[in-house]
């Protein structure tokens, strides 16, 4: 079996990073974040703004002002000192919804992409390693779905399973498996022709064995690359189907959903449409950002494949 | 060259004279379409089993009725099939003489036998007819033909609301060959009228298109080439619509709020007029009383003390509205109650502190954790701002509600079955100006628009008195009490309130009429377009 102590060192020296050095706890992550941010500035400032999403959708209650849902105030106010985003068409603190809307967000975003893109990779793993008819059949399902359009699937699907929060989840889960599958699969084929994994089989360790403890593991860093891009795409698709009054139901805080209320007041109340929007391209140029920079880190390693 | 001058001056002068004057001293053009939209896609045609809106604007112009209100001033009906009408010194039998030489749209004949399929049609106990049924059944016990131009009403009793009611839009008469051959009205291919204009084109979720019947039986009519009335569904794509000319009429429900009004005129300056209007048009929140958590009366009580009328009213129809009436007396004078007395009563009355907490008690007895709800909303409208707002309020007594949208179609067809626990809102649109309409519509057990399926005796018995009293004052005295009443129980569709909005129209339509209700200035039969 290989040593993957070696496997990480050169890892990444391939990636220019001097791996780190044997310095205690906290001030060791310190030096790493340090180090992280002098060589990808862009990517440390999307590290900075997701920090500011994910402690947003964290600490949403105790942030908010008031309910995502409180509609105990005048209508179309305009920002001020105790509304700063004003508010919309039924009285509520756009404030406290683009708060709560973080946390809707990052939750939608995070939980359809574990499940889609975990089960898009043991999906295109397993049919890897066994090939034949299986690895044919459900490569033709995955060319289905990905020829279909994913904003028209996503509708077709919201369409039939009705609106809530955890058919969104279900319907982007279904639309990121087949990419997730098939970027997978292409790994996992490289990993299987290499010696290592032929001496394992050799030696005979069971098939379950070698999926589990090489393809898996080594398909790590294509799988967390996938996780961190394709989680900014589901919050943008979420938007777009709560904006087309098909995603989650109206009264929760979609930032996609208060956007469709903003372009029915835009002249009398433009600050509906803008927070939502700025909420949404700051997430997304974030998460962009800080992709780009896990990518560019783990990417040597896939250029070269293994070995 | 002074005679020239002269000449030129002599000439100028009659120029000016001969100038057009006012709209009303104008001559009506012949030609033009008429550009008009439709809030959804009405689905099923069938004029006498549906109940939508949307279904009688798509074919308002294309039947007649055997009464009608008058184009030119809609608040008088006067004959349209039936040349004129007799009634016997009993009030009990209405003759109706048929205008003579009519034809159908596909050129047969018409006669007393169609108007006698369509009223037994109509009046059949195992048919559902929510709008011209629900208030025709209680009245007539049959429909005979005397000859081939003359039929025969019989009531049940001498019925004040007869008249108007068989004159309403919903009324209007099928022809006995096509119901023979299709059995039902809902296909395009079945709407053969004797209307001023023939049912065109109907492309789902498009548009529907009227063409002028050049055989109508009143020689001269309709001056329109045709009317177009496109499916614009929402109030953004709507008023975008206004603004950029591509409708030219606005004036029935949803309506438009005042903002919205303000920036179609900003737009469209001096082309158009935009004006407020009532749209005889009730508000309503309904619960099935036949399922949980609302076949318990307590229940419902709790919502009709909890809803703030007032704040629905100012948020959602930017206060073009008249909260808490059951009866608007705007619309029908003093059969209504006043709305001191109204806005005094519990769930009316501001503060709703008192209101509340007694409503969070009567949840709470029963639900110490409070209650999850489904809440079905049609998205036409602006319905889904007001679901918001109805469920901000019910959240403060226990009532959790999740939104469940539905397209406008779909929407009534589960309403029309009884698939739903809780409607946050539904409005419904009188027919015709009389008191009795709204308890006949939605109050009674046998109510069309009864989707709740309330059943309550004394307003049964409450409403039937009121519709036989022929005395005005004891009339009213009826309808004051059984006001009173609904107003105080644990009805299944509460009353939020009277909806009025605001309007636009072309200034180039010209010899348009606004009527009390929705449903009875869209013939466009004296409509024209000035160019």
């Amino acid at each position: 079996m290989a040593n993957r102590a070696d496997l990480a060192l050169r890892m990444t020296r391939d990636a220019g990073i001097e791996p780190a050095r044997a310095v205690g706890g906290a001030r060791g992550v310190l030096h790493a974040l340090g180090r992280f941010a002098v060589r990808q500035p862009l990517g440390a400032i999307g590290g900075l703004i997701v920090l500011v999403l994910v402690a947003t959708a964290i600490f949403a209650p105790q942030l908010a002002p008031h309910g995502a849902k409180d509609t105990a105030f005048t209508q179309y106010l305009p920002p001020s000192i105790e509304f700063p985003m004003g508010t919309d068409q039924i009285g509520r603190d756009v404030l406290s919804r683009v708060i709560w809307g973080a946390r809707l967000s990052l939750y939608v975003g995070l939980v359809s992409v574990a499940f889609g893109i975990t089960l898009g990779a043991l999906w295109g793993v397993i049919t890897a390693y066994f090939g034949g008819l299986a690895d044919g059949a459900s490569q033709r399902v995955v060319d289905v779905l990905m020829a279909l359009p994913p904003i028209i699937l996503a509708l077709s699907l919201m369409a039939a399973l009705g609106q809530s929060v955890n058919n969104v989840i279900l319907a982007l889960a279904i639309l990121l498996t087949p990419t997730a599958a098939r970027t997978l699969r292409s790994v996992a084929l490289s990993i299987k022709e290499t010696p290592y994994v032929e001496a394992a089989r050799a030696a005979g360790c069971s098939h379950w064995r070698i999926i589990f403890r090489h393809l898996l593991p080594n398909s790590f860093a294509t799988y967390i690359v996938l996780f961190t891009v394709n989680i900014s795409y589901a919050i943008v698709v979420e938007a777009a189907l709560s904006f087309l009054g098909l995603g989650v139901p109206p009264d929760e805080p979609s930032w996609g959903g208060m956007l469709t209320a903003g372009t029915q007041a835009m002249e009398t109340a433009p600050w509906m449409v803008f927070f939502p929007g700025l909420a949404i391209s700051l997430t997304v140029f974030g998460l962009n950002l800080l992709g780009d920079a896990i990518r560019d880190l783990t990417d040597p390693r896939l250029r070269g494949g293994l070995g | 060259m002074r005679k020239s001058l002269i000449l030129s001056l002599a000439v100028s002068l009659l120029v000016g004279l001969s100038a057009p004057r006012a709209d009303s001293q104008e001559k009506p053009r012949y030609g033009g379409i008429l550009n008009w939209y439709v809030y959804a896609d009405p689905g099923r045609l069938d004029i006498h089993a549906e109940s939508p809106l949307s279904v009688q604007q798509a074919l308002a112009g294309i039947y007649s009725g055997l009464l009608h209100y008058d184009p030119d001033d809609p608040t008088k009906i006067v004959g349209d099939l039936a040349e004129r009408w007799t009634v016997s010194p009993d009030g009990k039998t209405y003759t109706f003489h048929l205008r003579k030489g009519v034809k159908w749209h596909d050129g047969q004949p018409f006669s007393a036998a169609d108007v006698k399929t369509t009223f037994d049609r109509v009046l059949n106990p195992n048919f559902q007819s929510p709008r011209c049924g629900s208030m025709l059944k209680p009245l007539v016990s049959s429909v005979e033909i005397v000859d081939a131009h003359t039929v025969q009403f019989q009531l049940k009793f001498p019925a004040a609301p007869f008249i108007s009611s068989v004159a309403s839009a919903w009324c209007r008469v099928a022809a006995r060959h096509i119901l023979e051959k299709y059995g039902d009205l809902t296909k395009p291919e079945a709407q053969i009228g004797t209307g001023p204009f023939k049912f065109k084109r109907y492309e789902r979720d498009s548009v529907i298109e009227w063409e002028k019947n050049k055989d109508y039986f009143i020689s001269g009519l309709p001056y329109l080439d045709g009317v177009k009335q496109f499916v614009l569904k929402g109030v953004p794509t709507q008023v975008a619509a206004a603004k950029a000319g591509r409708i030219m009429l606005w004036d029935t429900w949803p309506p438009m709020k005042k903002t919205e009004a303000d920036e179609v005129k900003r737009t469209r300056g001096d082309e158009v007029e935009t004006f407020q209007a009532s749209l005889n048009t009730i508000f309503l929140i309904y619960m099935h009383t036949q399922k949980p958590p609302f076949n318990n009366p307590d229940l419902r009580r709790a919502v009709n003390l909890a809803i703030d009328r007032q704040e629905l009213v100012t948020k959602t129809l930017e206060g073009a509205g008249v909260p808490c009436a059951l009866l608007d007396p705007k619309l029908v004078g003093d059969f209504a109650l006043p709305l001191a007395e109204v806005n005094k009563l519990p769930g009316c009355r501001q503060p709703k502190d008192a209101d509340i907490a007694e409503a969070k008690r009567l949840v709470e007895k029963h639900y110490p954790n409070g209650v999850d709800v489904e809440a079905a909303v049609r998205s036409v409208g602006g319905y889904i701002d007001r679901a918001q707002l109805v469920l901000a309020q019910l959240r403060k007594i226990g009532i959790r509600g999740t939104i469940k949208t539905y397209e406008s179609a779909a929407g009534f067809a589960v309403y029309g079955k009884g698939d739903f626990t809780f409607m946050a809102t539904q409005d419904r649109a009188m027919v015709t100006a009389d008191p009795g309409d709204v308890f006949a519509l939605i109050y009674t057990t046998e109510a069309g628009s009864n989707w709740g399926k309330w059943s309550d005796r004394k307003v049964d018995e409450l409403t039937d008195r009121g519709l036989k009293e022929p005395n005005r004052e004891k009339r009213k005295q009826i309808y004051h009490e059984l006001q009173r009443y609904i107003l105080t129980q644990d009805t299944t569709a509460v009353p939020v309130g009277w909806v009025e909005g605001w309007f636009f129209r072309d200034k180039r339509v010209r010899n348009y009429k606004a009527s009390p209700t929705v449903y009875d200035h869209n013939t466009f039969m004296k409509v024209w377009l000035a160019p």
